[in-house]
């Protein structure tokens, strides 16, 4: 009942979709499933088998998530690069196309995949125990210097996205050189927060909210340049301290290169209306994640910003290989 | 009470109560065949989820949770090959006793100490939510290394016969896993330059070469050297334990299932630890420890009521700090955030509601897997009718079909012929597998937190004798390891009798 309502649906936006465009030699794809590629599991995971849902309802064909997991993104990267560039195959990618391609898991950069649309951004956020008595990333700074001690600040493992962004803070406020990275597996940084084994850690902000709003941790600063909805009062870690840093994570859509423009744009709109949906709005809300469409062109610049900032800081830090 | 009211009105609505049923029923047939994972089930379950409602929603999820982590144990009693990691530790016994014909007794009696564990850890973890959590932050990167070396430990205890083949395996167990993407640093480790090998092996993967392949090659090398082709089976009785069998074993089963609670709260550990810890411990305190490994239904009642027990404990972590214990959870993690759920202390303020909804589905879901498979038994068992040779052609399509579906990678597939053959050429060393398998489980554990604890210390290795908990498990270990190298060493030394196999996966007829 659900799957021919669902098809029902479908056909009708493919419809409502090709008398737009007005082209209709558009309207034949896609003619079967299309695959997207998830690269990694939790809230990627989550926030890309929506996507899929919801862009299957303005498309004539289902979009398929399968997870290809691995070697931080390599693994699915290397999959959809070597699939036919027909827009049957897509990835759900992120900056992980940089930090894989510089760090030396993949032979190719982010030049293998033509762009479809930007879909998300995450940004991440520094919290201390509430006990330590800092408010801002520059008494943090002050106090750790003046103990002369090396601040333990925990991330996930050495190349993340999250150890990159608490590299540019620690460059920012100073303390480069008097910090130790403790690398911590899924989720279990702010525990180690709470019982004070770190002094700081920067994650992802859905695993401190709700110790934030209890009053155990407190989130210092957001690495984005501006204030993000999850939290309105958590000011920016530049308003913080660290100067200048501006790190967030986007999620977005791409195809392997040569995939037919026409194509693209049909994929392109299926994101957009599927970002513009109120249940999609509604996830971000409740998973935490800013919905920040931007269509192929707009797209494809941001990659490429990104890329050579994140070449840089990696050569900086010696993970450029 | 009133709160608990007004939730049992959301919770045992008849579309919630659906709900729980279908996941616990899914979760039952993906445990319970072989390939076939309950992790596989989840991600199939979560996009069906964000269309429900919070109740059913979370209730589908738990059910599959749930009904996974219990119906591991049917094909691992059945078949001697474990459908989830948790239950590796059950095949040891509960193979045993289905060669002895009481297939059906041990999987009732499986059924039973599951349930028990999971409601036992469930009621902990009510009344001590806070303070479990609390003392589970105690438990930093070096405390869990020295409880996880202490399970490592008990493979000593898993390979009597020889002391030298258990290490050999578990070291096999530990090296395997070195394979991939090391998480910490970031360096590729034993990848030979390929892309491929950056996703290392996977721990199902591994589960389903070790266990599955052999047992399939061993059909097929029986069936052609035999003149007359086995037959199955043919007398399938179906017998349940009595309740007067189950209160025989209730305060191993309780201890069990306190073990389990406990482990299950304590993030970087899990379902596998727990089974073989407990099973430790019951031949250690058994009457008849001499029956271990031969079919003793203690070695069932241990195993199983700790592995499900570890549901009820991982959830402690995971509502009240927000931490996912274990691939189950993460995907139910996921579940309760699209439904707006985040965990952490807020949740127990915020949704108090809603907790109690998921503590009823908890015990719905209980109630669900113990009628599931009471009335499963009878069909599970006549599995058993199928000649060997052709039963193996199944679990071979199925294994192929699973190990892809984990990662929807080929290159899984192939790991499990290559593995399996390798796992086969052991067993015909004599090297027994399970250490193989817990190597395996801990091994990436016992590495990051002994790692993290170090980098933490800044390279201080007192860490790992200062606190309490470091002091008792590193204790514990090194006595279980003296007994069993004084005890080889003298073994060694004095007339050896013929030795019995510990190792579920080697025929006692061989």
């Amino acid at each position: 009942m659900k799957l021919t309502k669902r098809t029902l649906m479908a056909g009708t936006a493919a419809l409502a979709l090709t008398l737009g465009h007005g082209a209709p030699a558009q309207a034949e794809f896609p003619e079967r499933p299309v695959e997207m590629t998830i690269l990694f599991g939790s809230t990627a995971q989550t926030i890309g088998q929506l996507l899929s849902e919801l862009m299957s309802e303005h498309l004539p064909e289902r979009v398929v998530p399968v997870q290809r997991t691995g070697g931080g993104g390599s693994v699915g990267y290397q999959y959809v690069d070597g699939t036919a560039p027909d827009g049957y195959n897509i990835v759900w990618n992120s900056n992980s196309i940089s930090t894989t391609y510089h760090s030396g898991a993949l032979d190719f950069d982010h030049t293998a995949f033509t762009p479809i649309a930007k879909i998300s951004t995450e940004v991440t956020a520094i919290a201390v125990n509430a006990n330590s008595g800092w408010e801002s990333l520059s008494e943090m700074a002050e106090a750790i210097k003046a103990e002369g001690r090396p601040l333990r600040i925990g991330a996930s493992g050495r190349g993340s996205f999250t150890h990159l962004a608490t590299e540019a803070v620690l460059e920012a406020i100073g303390l480069a050189d008097d910090a130790i990275h403790v690398p911590y597996d899924a989720g279990r940084a702010p525990v180690e927060l709470l019982a004070g084994r770190l002094d700081a850690a920067l994650q992802w902000p859905g695993q401190f909210v709700s110790h934030h709003e209890a009053g155990d941790l407190r989130i210092l600063c957001v690495t984005s340049d501006e204030r993000i909805s999850m939290l309105p009062d958590v000011p920016t870690c530049h308003e913080s301290g660290a100067e200048g840093v501006s790190m967030v994570m986007w999620r977005g859509l791409a195809a392997p290169a040569g995939t037919p423009e026409d194509r693209i744009l049909i994929l392109e709109e299926a994101a957009r209306l599927a970002t513009e949906s109120e249940r999609f709005h509604e996830a971000a809300r409740t998973i935490g994640f800013e919905v920040t469409f931007a269509d192929h062109a707009e797209f494809g610049e941001q990659i490429a910003s990104d890329d050579a900032m994140l070449e840089e800081l990696m050569t900086a830090l010696g993970l450029k290989e | 009470m009133e709160l608990l009211f007004s939730a049992a009105t959301v919770a045992l609505a008849p579309g919630a109560l659906l709900a729980v049923f279908l996941g616990s029923l899914l979760g039952v047939i993906f445990g319970a065949i072989p390939g076939l994972t309950f992790t596989v089930a989840m991600a199939l379950v979560v996009p069906v989820s964000f269309s429900l409602e919070t109740a059913p929603a979370i209730g589908m999820l738990l059910g599959t949770y749930i009904g996974g982590m219990t119906g591991g144990s049917v094909s691992a009693i059945l078949l001697g090959i474990p459908g989830t990691p948790s239950a590796a530790a059950t095949v040891m016994d509960g193979y045993a006793l289905t060669k002895r014909g009481k297939a059906s007794l041990a999987l009732g009696t499986a059924v039973a100490a599951s349930a028990f564990g999971g409601l036992v850890s469930l009621i902990v973890m009510i009344v001590s939510v806070d303070i479990v959590a609390k003392l589970a932050l105690h438990f930093g990167p070096a405390e869990t290394f020295a409880l996880l070396l202490f399970g490592l430990s008990t493979i000593c205890g898993l390979s009597q016969r020889s002391l030298l083949k258990g290490l050999v395996a578990g070291v096999l167990g530990l090296m395997i896993m070195t394979i991939g993407v090391d998480e910490m640093e970031g360096v590729r480790r034993l990848t030979f330059g390929t892309v491929t090998l950056q996703q290392g092996i996977n721990l199902l993967v591994a589960m389903i070469a070790l266990f599955a392949v052999p047992h399939v090659i061993d059909a097929f090398v029986k069936y052609y050297r035999s003149d007359t082709p086995p037959d199955g089976v043919s007398d399938v009785r179906v017998e349940l334990p009595t309740l007067r069998d189950l209160g025989k074993t209730f305060w191993l089963m309780l201890r069990c299932s306190l073990l389990g609670t406990g482990i299950g709260a304590i993030p970087g550990t899990g379902g596998p630890i727990a089974a073989f810890l407990a099973y430790a411990h019951a031949r250690k305190v058994s009457r008849e420890p001499e029956k271990f490994g031969r079919g003793s239904m203690e070695g069932v009642v241990a195993p199983e009521s700790a592995n499900n027990a570890v549901t009820g404990g991982t959830m402690i972590p995971l509502l009240s700090l927000g931490i996912p214990g274990d691939p189950g959870t993460a995907i139910l993690l996921s579940g309760l955030l699209i439904h707006g759920l985040t965990p952490g202390p807020m949740l127990f303020i915020q949704h108090p509601g809603e907790i109690y909804q998921i503590y009823l589905a908890i015990i719905v879901s209980y109630l669900c897997v113990v009628a599931i498979q009471l009335v499963g038994i009878r069909f599970f068992v006549q599995l058993l009718r199928v000649p060997a040779h052709l039963l193996a052609v199944g679990i071979i399509v199925m294994c192929g079909y699973g190990s892809f579906s984990i990662r929807n990678s080929v290159f899984d597939v192939y790991t499990v012929a290559i593995l399996g053959v390798l796992a086969y050429g052991l067993i015909k060393a004599r090297i027994p597998l399970t250490p193989i398998i817990l190597g395996i489980v801990l091994g990436p554990s016992l590495e990051r937190e002994f790692r993290t604890a170090l980098i933490l210390s800044g390279g201080d290795a007192s860490v790992f004798w200062t606190s309490a908990p470091t002091i008792i498990f590193m204790g514990l270990a090194v006595v279980v390891i003296g007994t069993q190298v004084v005890r080889s060493v003298h073994a060694t030394f004095t007339p050896k009798k013929s030795g019995i196999s510990r190792d579920a996966s080697v025929k006692s007829e061989k």
